[in-house]
């Protein structure tokens, strides 16, 4: 049944539309990473370590994940089409794990490839590629189960998703440590900061929590959409 | 409710309880009250599902489906309830109102679709089938969104019908088809209901089409259940409307004066030589009354019509339209 559900999400949600969108703000962070690589830039691994996690980490992976995600069950909320989805005996479970592996098949390779080749464009070297692709792919994970449920539990998702990147976790998770605990950010940065030794302002988690951190608000954030799908009512 | 339909009557075997069953249901949505302490039972053969707009039809029928859950009472379907029983869901077939399919799929894929969710044993061979019997093509590769808005109406009602439900529940599911895909789905539903133990509740605001599916009728206004039961069966309960018929004789002054002096009729229009309207309050009477005044006075009886027993006229009278 997940298959099905993967097919069908997958099918409705990688438009063409979208896909060009955000291919062209990854083009974006493709032309800044070479930009670092061909300028006489002081110290390379720092600068290109800030575009990743300027560019890649806090814009271009939650706001890519956002598009799919939200889409993933917040498209057919709204079009109506979830009833042919929910009218059938398929757990509900299976339900999101599909429409969650459609969003990740889609998202992670457009991330992994846009942040990974950015970072590779500044010359800065395997520790950068491989610190952004953990991040990134972390990152991913977490804001797919997120924007998954909050594109079931509002409508409008993409807009209500974009302020919690830009003012919440932009903003006010900037404002101190505590603060930034209370965002992904802070943990995909902590993992990009490690891997490449370059200090980061609020990237202060260990590599541990770093890593268990967004896969349990992943796994949480899952169960909940799970609960939201059981209890909804469908138009 | 006796849960008898109309239409050829249930087979042997027909289970006697009812397969939908409304109790005492109410749903609101915050200050707005949809559906007040609504009761029902619905058995074998075709029910249909009438009220004005925003008079809770949807909303009934999405809380018999289990799409809603009642703020107040308890809904049943095949002695379960389908928010807690996900395999209900595998017995019953929905036509939803809304006309978004999943856009990007051909016809046979959307059908082959339900039917690998609802774990039909040969979903490509059973999707074949059911837009075979809607009279889709199977090979056409265009999405859905390409296909006329006939030919989406007749893709639902093949992914409602894949699985074979015992339960299939139609709301419009008669738009924007043309007079000869009425006449096919119209068809194809009542022989679908014919079989045993299948039940059928369509909704529509297409009344005179509605009155070819069936003369089992739910009625809702308001969010009330106006009526329930065979729509003429209704529409003679309603005393306190006067009933019109037309009859066709060769004399329609002197059959008149017949009717007038056997106080039968409290309204009479003469419309030509050979017709006339007439209102009575009292209709068993009148047809009793009516070939005995023919009789007496030498008169041809020709025709008697009723002209105000019909669906749609029963309708408005309960909904006060």
């Amino acid at each position: 049944m997940i298959t099905v559900i993967w097919r069908v999400t997958l099918k409705s949600q990688a438009t063409r539309g979208r896909l060009i969108a955000l291919g062209l703000l990854g083009a974006v962070g493709l032309a800044i990473g070479l930009a670092i690589g061909l300028g006489d830039v002081t110290d390379r691994l720092d600068a290109s370590t800030n575009m990743v996690n300027a560019f890649g980490l806090s814009l271009y992976v939650p706001v890519v994940t956002l598009v799919f995600a939200s889409a993933a069950l917040g498209d057919p909320a709204e079009d109506g089409t979830l009833v042919y989805l929910w009218l059938r005996p398929v757990a509900r479970w299976q339900i999101v794990a599909g429409t969650v592996l459609a969003t990740l098949t889609v998202t992670m390779p457009l991330v992994l490839a846009t942040v990974g080749l950015a970072a590779a464009l500044t010359g800065a070297g395997g520790r950068l590629i491989g610190g952004a692709l953990a991040a990134s792919a972390l990152a991913v994970l977490a804001y797919t189960t997120i924007f998954t449920w909050l594109g079931l539990r509002v409508r409008r998702a993409l807009v209500w998703g974009l302020a919690y990147i830009l003012l919440w976790e932009g903003f006010v998770a900037s404002a101190g440590r505590s603060a930034a605990r209370l965002a992904i950010r802070a943990y995909t940065r902590s993992v990009l900061a490690h891997a490449t030794g370059i200090h980061l302002k609020l990237a202060t988690v260990s590599v541990v929590f770093a890593v268990a951190v967004p896969l349990a608000v992943s796994v949480v954030a899952g169960a909940v959409t799970v609960r939201r799908l059981r209890r909804t009512e469908v138009a | 409710m006796t849960g008898a339909a109309w239409g050829p009557p249930p087979p042997p075997g027909t289970p006697a309880e009812p397969m939908i069953l409304l109790e005492h249901v109410s749903k609101w949505f915050g200050d707005v009250v949809a559906l007040s302490d609504v009761s029902f039972s619905v058995g074998p053969g075709i029910t249909a599902l009438l009220g004005p707009n925003g008079a809770g039809k949807s909303t009934a029928l999405r809380l018999l489906c289990g799409l809603a859950v009642p703020s107040e009472g308890r809904v049943e379907v095949l002695g379960g309830q389908p928010r807690r029983d996900l395999s209900l869901f595998g017995r019953i077939g929905l036509v939803p109102q809304q006309e978004a399919l999943f856009e990007r799929f051909s016809a046979l894929e959307f059908v082959e679709t339900a039917a690998r969710l609802l774990r039909v044993a040969r979903p490509a061979v059973a999707a074949a089938a059911a837009l075979d019997e809607v009279e889709v093509s199977t090979t056409d590769p265009r999405p859905v969104r390409g296909l006329s808005k006939g030919n989406r109406q007749r893709v639902k009602v093949a992914a409602a019908l894949v699985h074979d439900p015992e339960i299939l529940i139609l709301d419009e599911p008669l738009n924007g088809l043309d007079p000869r895909q009425r006449v096919h789905l119209i068809e194809l539903v009542r022989r679908l209901a014919a079989r045993p133990g299948r039940c059928v509740v369509i909704s529509s605001h297409i009344l005179d089409e509605v009155e070819r599916f069936g003369s089992r009728i739910l009625v809702i206004a308001e969010g009330r259940l106006a009526a329930e039961g065979d729509f003429r069966a209704i529409r003679d309960l309603m005393d306190d409307r006067p009933h019109r018929l037309r009859v066709a004789t060769d004399d329609a002054t002197r059959f008149a004066a017949g009717l007038l002096e056997a106080r039968v009729a409290s309204g009479i229009r003469i419309t030509s030589a050979n017709s006339l309207e007439v209102e009575t309050s009292d209709v068993h009477g009148f047809r009793r009354s009516v070939a005995v005044i023919a009789r007496e006075r030498d008169l041809q009886l020709e025709e008697l019509v009723p002209l105000d027993d019909d669906l749609d006229s029963v309708f408005r009278y309960l909904v006060g339209r």
